[in-house]
């Protein structure tokens, strides 16, 4: 599904974010990109989602190049992903209904889906008596519940989430996992960046990098801390 | 199709919630815009009003008809019925080259004699008000009268009004240099209004990139916002103007007495109304659409 080639990632000022990175994540796959702060693992996702361009090397999703995308193409490439963040980056002067629902308006889907949609996006990640409340006003894990419900709501075929329970107590970290796992369960391609490799019960892959270079990748049943 | 029209209504609904939830610098521009747009609006009702009191007394206009010296009177008949006989002459006013000098003579306190004139240099004269400024019409006149045995010349005594008429053409062209002078003025504010609305909405926009908004998707709410600001400003303009020509007629009417006429101001026709306020949308729809087509440039993320 996802192919890296050789990919080298330099930021200006000659620091190699990333360097000769080979790898590949196959569909409906569970794959932690693991490592210490400035391994490079936001790097990773961001050349996935295309939020950046590789310096050299290719990576290849569904057939196509990313490094040869053009900018006109990069918002349709992105409306395959759902991407969760770890400051959530929801809109704070709109209801949890009209941040979930940002999605299918830029995906042109209106009218009685909208309302459909949204709802069993809230329902899935136990939101949906608070559709009408404002972000502001839910907690800490909920707002994240909040990013996780708007990044599933269009159906993406990939969920990427960047160090998405790095600010929460380890009750809500394990709340939003179980929301990750359960995805994975029903063939979405789940890929998270952590600090940490959480205890997992599901089949997983993980990627390790440190100091921008793949130090390990290798697939595992279950991992136990 | 349906999506299509349900996200511009969203797009417009963004719009109208940003533009009431700041409403009082909403007002402003809307302030801004009206006034701004009030000046060259405010000229051309002058000019309007001025145009139609020239077409009034172009109705005055007369062809002045010298006659030959020797002409006959049964030639003067004729020409006088001619002139009767045509749809464009309002009325005709024969004068007599021996009436024309008695008058000249008493106007100027002449006496032919000191001044070495022994006869009448004076010739007989038909003078003509015509029902009609048309140039086409008049011209077939005076072709048809100067085929008249006995009829030496004709002048067209209309140099007045036709130099009213160019004070009025120069007016009009002053009036749209000032137009898109101001013009400019309020694309340029409109566009830093928006462009500041943007920087207010950097966080949304990088969201909505991010979870693949296109341009033209971020950009319509704030096209839709500099749409309600033109509309708003285009109203302010038009009910400035009223307002103005409301004042303007009721000072009119109570100088009337003391000034022996009044001059009312008319207002512009609904069509020139709906003309100011769609002008004032598309200043506003174009400012805001280069505005935030710049500014949301800026805030690429793909690099």
């Amino acid at each position: 599904m996802i192919n890296f080639d050789k990919v080298f990632k330099r930021y200006p000022g000659n620091m190699d974010a990333l360097q000769n990175i080979n790898l590949s994540i196959s569909a409906a796959e569970l794959v932690f990109v693991t490592g210490p702060s400035g391994a490079g693992k936001s790097t990773l996702l961001k050349l996935i989602s295309s939020v950046e361009k590789p310096t050299s090397g290719t990576i290849v999703f569904e057939n196509k190049n990313l490094s040869q995308l053009k900018a006109k193409d990069v918002p349709y490439l992105r409306r395959k992903f759902g991407m969760i963040f770890q400051d959530h980056k929801l809109l704070y002067d709109r209801n949890c209904f009209e941040n979930v629902s940002l999605p299918l308006a830029i995906n042109n889907i209106g009218g009685i889906y909208i309302n459909r949609r949204v709802r069993a996006a809230l329902d899935k990640v136990g939101l949906l008596n608070k559709e009408k409340i404002m972000p502001i006003s839910l907690s800490g894990g909920e707002q994240q519940r909040l990013a996780i419900a708007r990044a599933i709501v269009s159906r993406p075929s990939i969920l990427i989430a960047d160090e998405p329970t790095g600010n929460l107590d380890k009750e809500y970290a394990d709340e939003i996992m179980n929301i990750f796992y359960s995805f994975q369960q029903v063939g979405v391609t789940v890929i998270i960046s952590t600090h940490e490799l959480p205890i997992t019960p599901v089949k997983h892959k993980k990627i390790h990098l440190i100091n921008g270079e793949l130090k390990d990748q290798a697939n595992y049943v279950q991992l136990l801390s | 199709m349906f999506n299509y029209f349900h996200n511009h209504f969203l797009a417009f609904n963004i719009a109208l919630v940003r533009i009431f939830s700041n409403f009082g610098s909403s007002l402003m521009m809307f302030l801004v815009i009206g006034i701004t747009l009030f000046l060259p609006s405010s000229g051309l009702l002058v000019v309007e009003n001025i145009s139609q009191i020239s077409n009034n007394i172009a109705y005055d206009a007369e062809l002045s008809l010298f006659l030959k010296k020797n002409i006959k009177q049964d030639q003067i008949d004729f020409i006088q019925l001619a002139l009767g006989k045509s749809l464009i002459v309002k009325k005709n006013h024969f004068e007599s080259k021996l009436t024309a000098w008695d008058k000249l003579q008493n106007k100027l306190n002449l006496n032919p004699l000191d001044i070495g004139i022994s006869e009448n240099p004076l010739p007989d004269a038909f003078f003509i008000s015509l029902n009609t400024f048309n140039e086409k019409e008049i011209n077939i006149l005076i072709s048809d009268l100067k085929t008249i045995d006995g009829v030496e010349n004709i002048f067209f005594d209309a140099g007045w009004v036709k130099k009213l008429r160019s004070i009025l053409y120069l007016l009009k062209i002053g009036l749209a240099f000032l137009a898109i002078i101001l013009i400019i003025v309020l694309i340029v504010v409109i566009g830093n209004t928006i462009r500041l609305q943007t920087l207010t909405h950097k966080d949304e926009i990088e969201v909505s990139k991010l979870i693949g908004a296109t341009n033209s998707f971020i950009q319509k709410p704030f096209m839709y916002t500099g749409l309600i600001y033109g509309l708003g400003g285009g109203l302010i303009t038009i009910c400035t103007l009223k307002l103005t020509i409301e004042i303007f007629n009721k000072a009119a009417i109570n100088l009337e007495a003391m000034l022996g006429g009044s001059f009312i101001l008319k207002n512009l026709v609904w069509e020139q109304n709906l003309t100011i306020v769609l002008i004032a949308m598309l200043i506003g729809c174009f400012a805001s659409f280069f505005a935030a087509q710049q500014s949301i440039k800026k805030f690429e993320i793909f690099k």
